[in-house]
């Protein structure tokens, strides 16, 4: 599975030169999931991923899904993928991990950069352009990433977006979702929420929310990551989630 | 391959990543699914003789991802000088990054010549970026503006070409939408009467074509003025929403939890007597 | 077929490795070592094609002894993780390298440690890690059987149920496999599990 298939049945049509005459031609991660029969899956469910965000009053709730997976195999359930930029601002990074991970180390270059010269936190307004304008630089060879930005901005009021992996922003008032559980959570979202709730009631509903629509996706789950952000303090949450 | 295929590249662009993706998709790999806008349309009135003169824009607000509707309340009418503003259709992220860019390079000119921006400069700008990424760029625009030369209406397609008309749509709703042009545009509208057709021909997309949805943002560009309405209509409001919410029964098990206070942050006045020595 | 796993024990680490090396449907060789020593406190087990594989560990091999010539101390060992997938990451969208790692070591503050690397360069640390055919095996056998505070006996108790379930359920089951412990004392081989031997070349 994660290694690579034997020549036999390699789709390169190699298999019936001799050994000796076999040439590599330049491929790259394209060419490699391919080679991986991965034809009918889209390289967004590599790894599988469900992540959420939701505005309260005054607050918001960043969500994630634990496991990373290489396709059906489970290989980790501790996996992060909610990451902190600073005290009031996150970002999840859905999709797949290898470019989420590289994504993340660009984007904290970039902050840390900002922040020397500003001497100043970044406003999640101005994270979410950089973000995007980091995504589109790869139009046509994009990140596989899914990246839901949420943050306290001036006065300390909420803001959540999320992008596709070419950096097209979509602004919301209410939630935003991104991964393979996606479309379940649209579903329960768009039910459990309300607006002007107070953190707790965000809490349960945000966890409620994402641990419903794990269930009803293979790729993502084993467990969950709140948190849960006030104008004073962070709460981390780690959910127990079904482990099937 | 063939020997130009193999020659380095000599200058201009390269689309090597495009045949590549192409080939991919031809062997059956799943491509990215990228958020899309569609449906938008807006007219020109011209006077002749009424007191009216200026450009209506009108777009409907749904962002789709696929069958999914991403954004059910985005915005399409992307601004690109005070005096000129500008619908996207097809990839969200094209019609962005396009308007945000030429918007830029408007904002670089004004300060050059300190003059307002012309329409047909922003087209040449739009057009020419287009045109240079053979339609890969996927940007299906209504350019709409008023300058010294009086009002202008153009739609520029994908691959780079421009059209310069009375009335115009774009987009996946632009059938249905053009049918409510072609049956009631009339030349001398005044401003309510064009605000009310636009939003006619919107209305006409948003309810017939499954691609556009949601509500309706009208912008209104007439000389030395303009109006954005944003979520002019809103034919289709929320129905669904329990009254009193949801409660849950059974609270979520936490295995841990981690609170971290934040520190307040501290208020340095500059010019006191800090310094002083 | 190829089968790379390790896991974390009380104070150590292990890594073991299949040792044949393949091509097609020919078995050229199988006293082939896939576990490369990194530094005195390192090991990367590695699987994958061949030819990237015996390229890209050495490649590491000798950039991780660079850092410590140029500044004097080793590099920890996620540190050197860290690294390893920057590369790969770097490779993936040029010419990528198949290969699949494994990365255990020992420091002094931190204890042992496993890394997983993947050949897309998904980085993550794990108590037992395996790649190749043989992981469904040696994964289900060590979710039954392992425990975080495992002494060595237990630890390579537990490889050795690794190996018989891959040498018996596997189709493609490869004959020969070494372990490789990392602890305070340094990464050294530990044992080889043979059950053919290369035939002895006759003098000339």
């Amino acid at each position: 599975m994660n290694c690579p298939l034997p020549q036999a049945i390699s789709p390169k049509s190699t298999q019936f030169l001799p050994f000796y005459t076999q040439i590599r031609t330049k491929s790259s991660i394209f060419d490699c999931f391919l080679r991986l029969n991965l034809s009918l899956m889209s390289i967004f469910e590599y790894n599988g991923s469900a992540i959420v965000a939701m505005v309260g009053k005054n607050c918001f709730a960043i969500a994630s899904d634990r496991r990373l997976g290489v396709q059906l195999q489970t290989v980790a359930t501790d996996f992060q993928k909610i990451y902190k930029m600073h005290d009031k601002l996150f970002i999840g990074l859905a999709g797949l991990a290898t470019d989420a991970q590289t994504l993340y180390q660009r984007l904290v270059f970039r902050l840390k950069l900002y922040q020397l010269r500003e001497e100043r936190d970044m406003k999640p307004e101005t994270f979410a352009s950089l973000v995007s304008a980091i995504l589109y630089e790869k139009r046509f060879g994009p990140y596989f990433c899914q990246p839901v930005i949420a943050g306290l901005g001036d006065e300390d009021k909420p803001f959540i977006c999320t992008m596709d992996s070419i950096g097209a922003k979509e602004l919301a008032k209410d939630f935003v979702v991104a991964g393979t559980a996606s479309e379940s959570l649209y579903g329960a979202c768009e039910s459990m929420f309300k607006p002007d709730m107070e953190a707790e009631e965000l809490f349960e509903t945000i966890s409620q929310a994402l641990l419903s629509s794990v269930d009803r996706d293979c790729l993502s789950g084993w467990g969950g990551h709140v948190y849960l952000v006030t104008p004073t303090e962070v709460t981390e949450r780690i959910l127990k989630g079904r482990m099937d | 391959m063939t020997a130009s295929e193999s020659m380095p590249h000599k200058g201009g662009f390269s689309f090597d990543l495009c045949k590549r993706n192409e080939m991919l998709a031809q062997k059956g790999l799943k491509q990215p699914g990228f958020l899309k806008t569609v449906c938008f349309d807006l007219l020109r009135n011209n006077d002749l003789g009424y007191f009216y003169d200026g450009v209506i824009l009108g777009a409907d607000t749904r962002a789709t991802e696929g069958p999914i509707v991403a954004d059910k309340n985005c915005e399409k009418i992307h601004y690109m000088a005070p005096n000129i503003y500008c619908c996207g259709a097809g990839t969200a992220a094209d019609t962005e990054a396009v308007t945000d860019m030429v918007s830029s390079q408007l904002k670089l000119h004004r300060y050059h010549t300190g003059r307002e921006s012309r329409v047909v400069t922003a087209l040449s700008l739009l057009k020419s970026h287009l045109f240079s990424y053979q339609g890969h760029v996927s940007a299906a625009l209504v350019l709409g503006g008023v300058d010294v030369t009086g009002p202008h209406l153009h739609t520029i397609y994908p691959h780079g070409s421009t059209d310069t008309l009375p009335f115009a749509t774009m987009g996946s709703g632009s059938l249905a939408a053009m049918a409510i042009f072609e049956s009631k545009y009339c030349e001398g509208l005044s401003r309510d009467e064009g605000i009310k057709l636009v939003a006619e021909a919107i209305c006409s997309g948003i309810f017939n074509d499954l691609g556009s949805g949601s509500n309706v943002d009208i912008c209104v560009i007439t000389k030395g003025k303009q109006e954005y309405l944003r979520n002019y209509m809103s034919p289709n409001p929320r129905t669904y929403i329990s009254e009193k919410g949801y409660s849950f029964s059974k609270k979520t098990e936490v295995l841990l939890t981690k609170i971290t206070p934040l520190r307040e942050m501290v208020e340095v006045i500059e010019g006191a007597d800090a310094m002083e020595e | 077929m190829e089968s790379v796993f390790g896991l974390v024990g009380k104070d150590f680490a292990i890594v073991a490795a299949d040792t044949s090396a393949v091509h097609s449907i020919l078995v050229h060789k199988t006293n082939e070592d896939k576990i490369m020593l990194l530094d005195s406190h390192k090991l990367m087990g590695a699987s994958g094609e061949t030819g990237d594989r015996a390229q890209f560990t050495e490649y590491i091999q000798k950039n991780v002894a660079l850092y410590q010539f140029r500044n004097g101390i080793p590099l920890t060992t996620a540190a050197a993780a860290n690294y390893t997938r920057g590369e790969l990451a770097t490779a993936l969208r040029k010419n990528p390298y198949q290969v699949n790692i494994i990365l255990a070591g020992y420091d002094k503050e931190i204890g042992p440690s496993i890394y997983y690397i993947d050949y897309i360069a998904s980085c993550h640390k794990l108590d037992k890690a395996a790649f190749g055919y043989g992981s469904y095996f040696a994964l289900a056998m060590m979710d039954r059987h392992y425990r975080r505070d495992m002494t060595i006996e237990e630890a390579i108790e537990l490889v050795d149920k690794c190996i018989i379930e891959i040498r018996s359920r596997l189709v493609v089951a490869p004959p020969n496999f070494i372990i490789k412990i990392v602890d305070k004392d340094g990464a050294r081989e530990y044992a080889w599990r043979q059950s053919i031997k290369d035939s002895p070349v006759p003098a000339a």
